[in-house]
């Protein structure tokens, strides 16, 4: 029903498009950086003359199509300086093109307004994209550098609570972001209830977030897709990068082993606030009234690999391995809890001839907790995990007439392990067993073209064909399309519709990112998540284009949306799908976002106006949430905005700030109350009695961290001293409200209720030091 | 045990919060609330029938216990139906009052099913139904010490087959008036059929006296006690869900249930 509406804009562009099309050569070759010969990849290549331009791929490889003549040329990336030549293309051509890196990495920010244009005229529509160099110019919460947190402050883009890594994207749910480490997929990419994500900053060079308009070769989660690149070793010399934070440390060595022939990196990153309590437990253990604080850390490895075995073919072997430890001990009892992710993936990519690429990888990644527990000769453990086999290969074809190709697929094969516990004592007095396995085989296979009509019109449309294997098979056809069309010089229009499935969901009940969630296959009762969206945007150059303004607007819809039933048991539970219940979503919303990425001052806005909902009706009236009405997420925010400004104070200063606001979380409170004095009496109570599903709004968040890079001199290498300060004005963001009893100190008689808001985090100042040699 | 492992994720936040002066007193305007009525009933084989029955509030009303003169209570059983009077009295031990209460002693055999019936002047109307339940037995209850001098208690019964069977365990030491020591819900899912054994922590010295209570309990009265536990400890936890309360009667709020349970006292030599 609703298709023929939506692909409307798009014939509409088709038909502007058609009288234009000409015969065109291919212009192709790789972007490299100078210094270590890394393929740069998403490399901005563009011929401002012919008003079209793309960005390279992931071997670091670009292709335009154009009519022959003479062009001006012009290449860029973050943090390198910018590649100008003239060409002149008389049939089809290679042309490699090798940039050198920015003399000042406090300039890395200033980079072409050449990077606008190409954003301009990029088919693809709502896609942020953040760089490390970026994300370590603004201030963190303790100082951490965190990349996924940055992206929050992106329109569309909402985090959970303060301070949480968690992306909710056009009102999707952190579980339906398809988180990509190298490729390879991350189920968990937090640590401690969200507050820093996996991904250690020396590690990792940019991230991509699509919000929309996904391109065919991703499938598998509803909402978005966060697309992180690892950083690869450096081909010229050894080196060593690292940081000492207030709550971590990183260290970083890379380079080559075989000098432009193979080189590695590894990275490692650990939190050391557990060394200090040791400490004050050491010193308190004599204490009469000693009560052990319990350990907690964590820590990330990075380890990668390339080697090319050719000019044409090269390997490489990326791998992440992150746990929390959470411990506890005293006499008689022991608690042990960890949990955390690992991944390798090793890629090949290859090139067949100048119009024929292709990229394998054959990965693993995992995610487990272990809860363990001993009293005495009492001992009980619980486990949960997933673990993935994936075979994937991408091919890139590039064909005459504006064709460029990509088509490809991908197998799973999942292993659960879902509430395995086991309880056992040691004289076998006792012992008991519970959980399931289950297994499942995921697969998809695509195809897709990204079709440069004429100067004016671009296409990207493709088809996802996807399915699910667990004793129950699903299939599904997702399709996918994408146009832009350049009104003007300096204005464009893009249009996208993307359909997605989902067939492994996460089962937790909580606001937070607990690490106990699990994730669950669908099966006969538990069917695919499914989601649709369409976006309209504009984008417009301005101000000799130093800023670019889009405006997006978007609708999604959801089905099969998953909720559980209240008190529901998700720890062990051999029945887990009793506890599902299944509704809808819908998302809708309008992204207002301005940019400058030139000259000494640069920054954005952004501005999202949205509303996200969720129903879950049925006839069993057990079944319901909110009497089956809508009723909004707890992220459902009405108003956002961000504002991040960077000044280049002086050569060696940069100072920066991010402000945020946004409505307060949608958030259910207590409406009334009724006494229970239970079978004896004792356990007389106050018991809440809750209405509407987050019928209340908590009061709205915003706050201001200001940041300050200092960049030191020292005899060799390079080292910075970088200031933060999160939530400079030390507001009380609220992080949760709840209903107190006051009483009378002395006869324990309750005297009233109030309302109380906790916060989580006052003004922090932080300062790191950074260093490379 | 869900509940127990969320404390552990909770309570850093919360000390964090508390240490840093980060709770503060805000208002929150609550919509109007019209008051629910609210029984209580456990029916207790060779006891007189007694029943409380109060108001839902506003939660930010005065704290005062909002009785229901005018609200009229029926037990009906085999075709009978008695009367309760309304007779607000404390019980015996001090602490439970009863709104309403008649002389006559419940009698009943497991299987049996006894209704209730709550009506008042405003047209509220709240009725249930339980059906009695047959006592499980404690088999057996040992306890081991520690070199440290501290006992664990271990308390063993046997689980019917191929029915579902809620408990509550509740243990006391000294008396029963005295706040639990221990007091929680379980079901067989994971036991049915089997000799099922209740462990503790080494909590217990050498001459404690321990009243051990197993209450063979209807699901709905599981299910009750589940949803007041969720709906309180949602009130303060920032990663719970919002909890109905799965009342046992229509109409209204509360619970009517009958108490079947086997109890046993030890000293700990």
């Amino acid at each position: 029903m609703r298709l023929p509406f939506l692909l409307l804009p798009f014939l509409v562009l088709l038909f502007l498009a058609l009288p234009a099309a000409a015969q065109n050569n291919t212009l192709s070759g790789y972007v490299r950086a100078a210094a270590t010969g890394e393929a740069l990849i998403g490399a901005t290549v563009a011929i401002p003359g012919a008003g079209t331009g793309t960005i390279t791929n992931e071997s670091g490889f670009y292709t335009l199509s154009l009519p022959a003549g003479s062009y001006t040329l012009k290449a860029s990336y973050i943090g390198y300086n910018d590649f100008s030549s003239n060409i002149s293309v008389t049939g089809n051509q290679t042309l490699n093109i090798v940039l050198e890196p920015a003399s000042n990495e406090l300039q890395v920010v200033e980079v072409e307004a050449l990077t606008l244009r190409q954003k301009l005229n990029d088919t693809r529509m709502s896609v942020e994209k953040l760089t490390t160099k970026e994300a370590k110019l603004l201030p963190a919460l303790f100082g951490e550098v965190d990349l996924i947190k940055t992206l929050q402050l992106k329109p569309g883009v909402q985090s959970g609570g303060e301070g949480s890594s968690g992306l909710y994207v056009r009102g999707g749910g952190p579980d339906q972001n398809l988180v990509l480490l190298d490729n390879a997929l991350i189920y968990n990419p937090s640590h401690l209830f969200g507050f820093f994500s996996v991904f250690n900053s020396d590690a990792i060079k940019s991230v991509e977030l699509y919000k929309g308009g996904f391109p065919a070769q991703f499938g598998g989660r509803l909402s978005s897709v966060v697309d992180v690149d690892m950083t690869s070793g450096n081909n010229e010399r050894i080196q060593a990068t690292g940081g000492l934070g207030l709550i971590s440390s990183r260290l970083t060595l890379d380079g080559p082993i075989v000098k432009d022939k193979a080189n590695f990196l590894i990275s490692g990153r650990r939190t050391y606030v557990d060394v200090f309590t040791r400490q004050i437990n050491r010193l308190s253990e004599d204490q009469p009234d000693y009560n052990p604080i319990p350990d907690y850390y964590f820590y990330d490895l990075n380890g990668k690999f390339n080697y090319k075995l050719g000019e044409n073919d090269e390997l490489t072997l990326s791998s992440y391995w992150g746990r929390d430890f959470f411990k506890f001990k005293d006499d008689d009892f022991k608690f042990g809890f960890d949990w955390g992710n690992s991944m390798a993936s090793l890629n090949w990519r290859h090139k067949y001839n100048d119009r024929l690429y292709s990229n394998t990888s054959a990965g693993i990644t995992s995610y487990r907790y272990t809860i363990n527990n001993e009293i005495d000769i009492f001992s009980f453990s619980l486990s949960s995990d997933i673990e993935d086999y994936t075979l994937k290969t991408d091919f890139d074809l590039f064909l005459s007439g504006g064709h460029s190709l990509k088509f490809g697929g991908s197998a799973t094969r999942h292993n659960f392990t879902i509430g395995r516990l086991n309880f056992d004592s040691e004289d076998n007095s006792q012992t008991f067993r519970a959980g399931s396995n289950l297994t499942a085989t995921e697969f998809g296979a695509y195809i897709a073209d990204d079709y440069q009509v004429n100067a004016q019109l671009s296409l990207n449309y493709g088809l996802r064909f996807s399915g699910f294997n667990n004793g129950k098979t699903y299939f599904a056809l997702e399709p996918r399309l994408a146009a832009k069309y350049n009104l003007t010089e300096n204005t464009s229009l893009k249009a996208s519709y993307a359909s997605m499935m989902q067939y492994v969901h996460l089962v937790a009940n909580s606001g937070a990112s607990l690490p106990t969630d699990i994730w669950y296959p669908s099966s006969d009762y538990v069917k695919p998540q499914r989601s649709q969206q369409v976006a309209a945007g504009i984008s417009q150059l301005f101000g000799n284009g130093k800023f670019l303004f889009t405006n997006e607007v978007y609708y999604k819809w959801m089905e099969r949306q998953i909720d559980f039933r209240d008190g529901a048991n998700l720890f062990v539970n051999d029945d887990l799908e009793a506890e599902f219940l299944f509704g809808k979503g819908k998302s809708y919303g309008n992204e207002a976002y301005i940019e400058k990425i030139k000259g000494r001052t640069t920054g954005w806005i952004g501005y999202t106006l949205s509303w996200t909902y969720r129903k879950f009706d049925s006839e069993n009236p057990g079944d319901v949430i909110n009497d089956g009405r809508w009723f909004p997420t707890r992220y459902d925010r009405r108003h956002d905005l961000s504002i991040v400004l960077l000044h280049q104070l002086g050569k060696r200063i940069n100072l920066t700030g991010a402000f945020t606001y946004g409505t307060g979380n949608a958030y259910s409170l207590p409406v009334a109350r009724f006494a229970f004095q239970d079978v004896q009496g004792q356990r007389a109570s106050v018991v809440p009695i809750y209405s509407e599903r987050n019928g209340f709004r908590l009061a709205p968040n915003h706050r201001l961290d200001l940041g300050l890079v200092l960049k030191l001199n020292p005899k060799r290498g390079s080292s910075d001293l970088t200031f933060s300060v999160y939530n400079a004005y030390n507001r009380r963001n609220p992080y949760f409200v709840y209903f107190d009893q006051i009483e009378d100190e002395d006869s324990g008689q309750t005297l009233k209720f109030q309302a109380k808001q906790v916060s989580l985090f006052p003004i922090i100042p932080s300062v790191t030091y950074n260093f490379k040699f | 045990m869900k509940r127990s492992l969320s404390i552990y994720f909770f309570l850093p936040v919360f000390l964090l919060a508390t240490a840093c002066d980060l709770e503060q007193d805000i208002e929150v305007a609550l919509p109007e609330h019209a008051p629910q009525l609210v029984v209580e009933c456990y029916l207790q084989q060779g006891k007189t029938f007694k029943l409380a029955v109060t108001e839902s509030a506003s939660y930010f009303d005065d704290p005062e216990l909002p009785l229901v003169p005018d609200a009229e209570a029926f037990i009906t059983h085999n075709g009978r139906r008695i009367k309760l009077t309304y007779n607000p009295k404390i019980g015996e031990n001090g602490t439970k009052y009863y709104t309403h209460s008649s002389t006559e002693i419940m009698q009943g055999k497991p299987g049996d099913i006894f209704g209730l019936e709550v009506f008042d002047k405003k047209g509220r109307k709240v009725t249930g139904f339980t059906k009695l339940l047959p006592t499980v037995s404690i088999e057996e209850v040992e306890w081991k010490f520690n070199d440290k001098e501290k006992a664990y208690l271990l308390t063993s019964f046997q689980d019917a087959p191929n029915v579902n069977n809620y408990y509550r365990y509740v243990t006391y030491i000294g008396k029963t008036s005295t706040k639990a020591d221990r007091d929680f819900t379980l079901d067989d899912d994971l036991t049915d059929g089997k000799r099922t054994s209740i462990g503790s922590a080494y909590d217990y010295s050498r001459n404690d006296t321990i009243v051990v209570s197993l209450y063979h309990i209807e699901k709905q009265y599981y299910d009750f006690l589940g949803s007041v536990d969720d709906a309180k400890s949602a009130n303060g936890n920032p990663f719970a869900q919002p909890s109905k309360i799965r009342s046992s009667v229509q109409g209204g709020i509360g619970i009517f249930t009958n108490l079947a349970y086997h109890r046993k006292t030890v000293i700990i030599k």
